[in-house]
């Protein structure tokens, strides 16, 4: 029985500081299945699988790879080992052709010059079975993304790999791609290859999938053949358990007038958004991965081109992020450290940069006002450090987020656009980060979340929009009725049923 | 640093007692280099420790100092500008051809345009400004990488000093006035030349530590989309830098050219690379966010020391570029392991 498994996974910890990322994790996986591994963001799917390719070091449990304990120290490692990855940035070296890339890396050589060997022809005749159409003499900057992934999974099977891992395949392809991809997977089974296949998208699940594991807060929920999964709802409620939303409160909204109203905005990956957002109100926009969140965030805060119209209390808004701020606008962006944070200067020098007016007179900065300024916020926002010069980069993901906070706070914003603001950090500076925007709101700010995880759009939104493939696809008011089943089934790409 | 010695009520439980900031440390480290370096040079030579031998170390450096605030400005910013030397000698070569009188001579060289001398620096200065904005334009505007455009301008604005001299160098047909700025002297037969260099660092200092202005100049080295996601124009920010930079150099070619009352086209040939020198002797990052010109103005003090103790020591001149290069070196490993040690 045990051979039948070519993983196995047992007890399986990842701890990082504050949170336990992946938290007893036991399950195996079948040989020469396609093994589907779900879970909302932040499950532990992601952690689980840079475990398993090197990316991280366990904290403890134990993995077998058939039968033999499996540890990789680094992805080429956990390749040798036979454990490949086709990861959503794909590994592919443009600028060289098919059979260069194919070879990349394990090249035969006599005396430094490359020779062609019997690897070559086994590599190009694999890539054949696979897919006829590709000429290995092509450069692979020609090719599509889809063939670009082909020519990966040619190089994982012809090396013998006993697993590849597929993380988002289909992220970036078109539907008769899609099939074309799925052809590939389902015959990588005859050739000896089993696949973890991770997905978003629900569906996909279905029409390819053996075996099917839920992860859920870091915990392993049940692994079970895709046959006995009756449909998407019973899969959806294993991956969000019973969490009731209790948090949220319904509220009355005292102040009806319409703060930002926005018509028609297109870009390459959004297509014809309208909404407005009143005086007041936290106003949620749900979506997975890819669903054009972060470029709408963007789009409002006119740090990106659009096409469309925004008017922001009354007055027709032209994008850059200097005239927004200007107008009341401030964005915490997606990611903290390389687009909100000064990681090399000081906590001191961070919180003040969207609002140098405040501290400053004729262009000289006040000191004194600095200081004042930097210590009232790391005490309001209870920011962990025992002095404000201390660097930026020296404090813990949370503690970073709330100096992003600070800054943003201190630019005395009526609208705050907040991309994940949550994302990376521990439960109890989630939980300040809450409050924090609850009691903004109170102020009278309003305030716009964009977050792929829904118990957060849930908590605190007054209203909320779910995205999907650049597309706002229902608005919803929060209450008591909030399904959040038809939530995530709309944002995994199904139909809205009336 | 202002701060107040005591938190005070405003501050609660939250020191801004810090150790010294990381440039601060740097600076006071390459301090201690270049005492050191004084220290063996004073054993080694003769009369090195002589009170006129040390004013000489910094007022034959005065120029390189001067190109020195602007690349540092540049260089924190994340941007290189290696234009400065060439636009020393352009717009030194510019003053004099606009200013020399015309049609007095059988010699093209002997004949310039004939224009008042203030006309002929403030054209030779706005020349300067056209290359900054050059190098400006396709930085910000052409995201081309700052050093090839430089590299390009520097070669630009050399070229046209060479057209202008055909090569050699222009000094006939001079009106008096011509050598007067660059050969003033004050107090105790300082040039005027150095009193400007002081001025423009003092300036500098107080720009890059107490104004909003400084301030921008960090941020946009420290994280450029960050600095833009929070209102900094950084385009409209680095073009006055190099501007500046340009005008700065343009100044120092104007004085130098009074000084000699000529235009020469090969005049401070790679300056701009003593410029980058001692600016990094300084401490600042190439990687941008970090450095001082006060730590430049250091780094310029090692380099006097070392070349003109080499000079006392009778190396031979040919050896000086081997010793600049290996006190670079040394002075920029030992940054590296004092910041590496450093705890905060």
């Amino acid at each position: 029985m045990m051979s039948d498994y070519v993983l196995d996974i047992k007890n399986l910890i990842k701890d990082f500081p504050g949170v336990r990322a992946v938290n007893d994790v036991s399950f195996g996986i079948k040989r020469n299945t396609v093994h589907c591994l779900v879970g909302e963001n932040g499950a532990g799917k992601s952690t689980l699988i840079k475990i398993l390719t090197g990316a991280y070091m366990r904290t403890s449990g134990t993995v077998l790879l058939s039968g033999k304990e499996y540890v990789a120290h680094n992805t080429k490692d956990a390749k040798q080992k036979g454990v490949s990855t086709l990861f959503q940035e794909l590994n592919v070296v443009d600028q060289l052709t098919v059979e260069e890339n194919l070879t990349l890396g394990s090249e035969d050589t006599f005396m430094g010059f490359l020779k062609k060997t019997d690897k070559i022809k086994k590599m190009i005749s694999v890539l054949n079975s696979l897919e006829p159409s590709i000429n290995p003499k092509q450069l692979v900057s020609r090719l599509s993304v889809a063939k670009k992934q082909i020519v990966e999974i040619a190089r994982a099977v012809a090396t013998e790999s006993d697993i590849i891992i597929m993380d988002e395949p289909t992220a970036a392809i078109s539907e008769c791609e899609i099939e074309r991809l799925f052809e590939i997977i389902r015959s990588l089974r005859e050739k000896n290859v089993t696949v973890i296949y991770i997905s978003h998208r629900l569906d996909e699940i279905f029409e390819i999938g053996d075996y099917v594991t839920v992860m859920r807060d870091g915990k392993h929920i049940d692994t079970k053949p895709i046959s006995e999964v009756k449909d998407r709802s019973e899969l959806i409620k294993m991956m969000i358990g019973k969490t009731i939303f209790e948090s949220y409160v319904p509220r009355e909204m005292q102040d009806e007038q319409v703060l930002l109203e926005v018509k028609n905005v297109t870009t390459d990956k959004l297509n014809n958004i309208s909404f407005f957002v009143k005086r007041g109100e936290i106003v949620g926009f749900y979506g997975l991965v890819g669903a054009g969140k972060t470029e709408l965030a963007r789009a409002v805060f006119g740090a990106d081109p659009y096409s469309g119209e925004i008017t922001f209390k009354g007055k027709r808004l032209y994008g850059t992020p200097d005239k927004a701020i200007k107008a009341g606008i401030a964005l915490v962006p997606e990611e903290r450290r390389s687009q909100g944070l000064f990681t090399v200067l000081t906590i001191r020098n961070n919180i003040p940069v969207m609002n140098m007016k405040k501290i400053s007179k004729g262009g000289f900065i006040n000191s004194a006002k600095e200081i004042k300024v930097s210590a009232d916020f790391i005490n309001k926002l209870r920011i962990a450090t025992n002095t404000m010069e201390k660097q930026a980069s020296k404090l813990s993901g949370g503690n970073q987020q709330k100096v992003v906070f600070a800054k943003c706070l201190f630019a005395d914003a009526d609208l705050l656009i907040l991309d994940e603001p949550t994302r990376g950090i521990d439960v109890g500076a989630k939980s300040e980060i809450y409050n924090i925007i609850r009691q903004l709101s109170k102020e009278g700010k309003s305030i716009m979340i964009f977050s792929s995880e829904l118990p957060e759009i849930v908590n605190i939104c007054d209203r909320m929009f779910i995205l999907y493939d650049g597309v706002v696809k229902t608005e919803i008011k929060n209450g008591s009725s909030i399904d959040s089943e038809e939530i995530i089934h709309i944002a995994t790409g199904g139909e809205i049923i009336c | 640093m202002l701060n107040p010695t005591g938190p005070g009520e405003s501050t609660g439980r939250v020191s801004t007692r810090g150790k010294m900031s990381n440039e601060s440390f740097i600076t006071l480290s390459m301090m201690g280099v270049f005492l050191g370096l004084f220290a063996i040079a004073c054993i080694l030579v003769p009369n090195f420790y002589r009170g006129q031998n040390i004013v000489n170390l910094v007022t034959n450096y005065w120029f390189v100092i001067m190109l020195g605030i602007g690349v540092t400005f540049l260089l924190i910013t994340g941007n290189f500008d290696m234009s400065v030397g060439g636009i020393v000698a352009m717009t030194g070569v510019l003053s004099v051809y606009f200013c020399q009188a015309a049609n007095v001579s059988q010699s093209e060289l002997a004949n310039g345009l004939g224009l008042p001398y203030g006309v002929a620096i403030a054209l030779a200065l706005v020349a300067a400004l056209l290359i900054g904005a050059i190098n400006a334009f396709f930085v910000t505007k052409l995201k081309v990488a700052s050093i090839i455009v430089t590299l390009g301008t520097m070669s630009i604005s050399r070229g046209i000093a060479q057209i202008v001299t055909q090569g050699a160098q222009r000094n006939t047909s001079l009106p008096d006035i011509f050598s007067k700025i660059g050969n003033i002297t004050v107090v105790s037969s300082i040039k005027l030349a150095v009193i400007i260099m002081v001025v423009f660092v003092i300036a500098a200092v107080v720009i890059e530590k107490r104004t909003v202005f400084g301030r921008r100049t960090y941020l946009i080295g420290a994280n450029k989309e960050a600095s833009r996601l929070s209102g900094v124009k950084v385009g409209q920010h680095v073009t006055i830098l190099y501007l500046t930079s340009a005008l700065l150099a343009g100044i120092t070619g104007i004085l130098l050219a009074s000084e000699y009352i000529s235009g020469t086209s090969n005049r401070v040939m790679g300056s701009e690379f003593d410029a980058l020198v001692i600016v990094l002797l300084g401490g600042t990052s190439i990687a941008g966010g970090f450095g001082s010109v006060a730590g430049t103005v250091i780094g310029a003090i090692i380099l006097a020391v070392v070349t003109s103790s080499a000079t006392g020591m009778l190396l031979r001149p040919e050896w000086q570029f081997i010793l600049k290069g290996a006190v670079t070196f040394l002075a920029i490993m030992a940054q590296r392991f004092a910041l590496d040690r450093r705890k905060l």
